[in-house]
């Protein structure tokens, strides 16, 4: 997570959001999994982590787990290293 | 009508600054100076002979009638209850009051993401770490220019080598920072230079706003709208700094809205989304409304828990959805899109706030907005003469 952005559950709707400057995201279920693994862990270890755990096919979430980091990273709420 | 929730409260928390900038959406006069002269007058009961007048003028010019730290703390936890995730604590310059720190921590108590939006004057290392200790998440900080003598000449006062310090002091001590810059006829020309000057000093994001015409910059419009010529170079500039650092700094830019033929989605819609309560404690539904639109009914913290402000108040509910729009918003597929754009400007332009935006081209008033971009365009005659912003000081002190 990028400095100044904060992962919390809006008390109204009961989803989870990003907060930043200026700025609420309000996270779909699967950007939240993916989001909520960002400790640090590399690009492939958090694909592994999710496939293990939903059952899913590594190569079909690769994709998908780079894409959805690429665009919060884009918007600066995503470090990449 | 269903109600939405809002998203963000804007804390105005007292209207002092030390800088005297022209384009200040601050009101030029503060409305209710009134309230403000009789709390002062109830402070301190006249017919006493032995009143002191230095400290009756402290008094009066200290206070202005600003809400309290606990009157601030209740409005904060009220906030939040209604639905609130951000605060941005402005002014004025938020640094003014003493007591800023124990607001920022109750906002993070109650759970909300807190922005200090300042100059940056009066913030030194042990300011800086009492905030930090506090648990502010993000400062954003002002700028008028990357220079000195330009950015000095449009604050009214020495300011900018100060920044550059302050600037350095947060990233020191580890807050992210936001760098704000309005953007008029003086400075624009400068954006690339802006831009170096955000990467320089290690910024998340910079902000570049083009001026928009409210509160000291309506009364300075002449002195401060960019020619087309600028506005079409800068739009390029901008374009091609996204680009090249992207990832890097966020850049966020706001157009002129004279230029454009549509108006801005204003506040997302009127009572949608933003919430604004001012220093002596009036709720507004956008921070400029108690200039524009000067028969708005406004409620004030002190009478009216926030609930019922939001909800249930004539000011509020004026504007809110789509059914007081007149034609041509009313059969407008673009009406949820832009929900007829700013009130306050059709208010200032046109002289009535339920008016569409004159900035749209479908707008009957369009004309008028076209004089002001004719006027500045055509002739070289241009004024550079703007009127300083002042401190309110609704408190007239006898002698």
């Amino acid at each position: 997570m990028a400095q100044g952005v904060r992962l919390q559950i809006d008390s109204t709707t009961g989803k989870n959001v990003l907060l930043y400057p200026e700025g609420i995201v309000e996270l779909n279920e699967t950007a939240h999994a993916i989001l909520s693994r960002c400790d640090g862990r590399t690009l492939g270890e958090i694909t592994h982590a999710l496939a293990e755990e939903y059952e899913v096919d590594v190569n079909a979430l690769a994709a998908d787990v780079r894409e959805t980091l690429s665009d919060l990273q884009q918007r600066k709420l995503v470090e990449l290293k | 009508m269903t109600v939405p929730r809002p998203y963000a409260l804007l804390a105005e928390i007292t209207y002092r600054c030390p800088l005297h900038c022209p384009y200040c959406s601050n009101p030029v006069t503060v409305a209710s100076a009134s309230s403000a002269g009789a709390l002062a007058k109830e402070a301190v009961p006249s017919g006493k002979p032995a009143e002191s007048v230095a400290l009756r003028t402290a008094i009066a010019t200290t206070n202005n009638g600003e809400l309290t730290t606990e009157e601030w703390k209740r409005v904060i936890s009220e906030a939040a209850v209604l639905g609130v995730l951000q605060i941005g604590f402005s002014g004025g310059e938020p640094l003014a009051r003493r007591d800023l720190a124990g607001l920022i921590r109750a906002a993070r108590e109650a759970k909300l993401y807190t922005n200090l939006i300042t100059s940056g004057i009066g913030l030194d290392d042990d300011r800086l770490r009492e905030l930090r200790d506090a648990g502010l998440d993000s400062i954003q900080l002002s700028f008028q220019s990357d220079e000195s003598r330009l950015a000095d000449e449009i604050a009214g006062t020495r300011a900018h080598e100060r920044k550059l310090d302050v600037a350095t002091k947060i990233r020191a001590i580890g807050i992210p920072l936001s760098l704000n810059v309005v953007i008029h006829r003086r400075n624009i020309d400068r954006l690339p230079q802006m831009i170096d000057l955000a990467e320089a000093l290690g910024a998340e994001r910079v902000e570049l706003a083009n001026v928009q015409f409210y509160g000291w910059a309506f009364r300075n419009r002449a002195a401060l709208l960019p020619t087309r010529e600028q506005v079409d170079r800068a739009r390029d500039l901008v374009t091609a700094a996204k680009a090249r650092l992207a990832g890097k700094i966020d850049i966020f830019y706001v157009l002129p809205d004279y230029y454009e033929t549509r108006p801005k989605p204003c506040l997302n819609g009127w009572g949608q989304r933003y919430l604004t309560v001012n220093p002596i404690g009036d709720v507004l539904p956008c921070p400029t409304a108690s200039s524009a639109i000067p028969d708005l009914r406004l409620e004030n913290v002190r009478t009216r828990d926030l609930d019922w402000i939001w909800r249930e108040s004539e000011s509020f509910n004026r504007f809110r959805g789509t059914e007081w729009m007149p034609e041509p918003c009313q059969s407008c597929p673009q009406r949820d899109i832009d929900f007829g754009g700013c009130r306050c400007q059709a208010a200032l332009l046109t002289g009535n706030a339920a008016n569409t935006d004159p900035v749209c081209e479908f707008s009957s008033d369009r004309a008028r907005v076209d004089a002001v971009l004719r006027d500045i365009n055509t002739s070289c005659e241009h004024t550079d003469e703007w009127t300083y912003r002042t401190n309110p000081s609704p408190v007239p002190v006898s002698v």
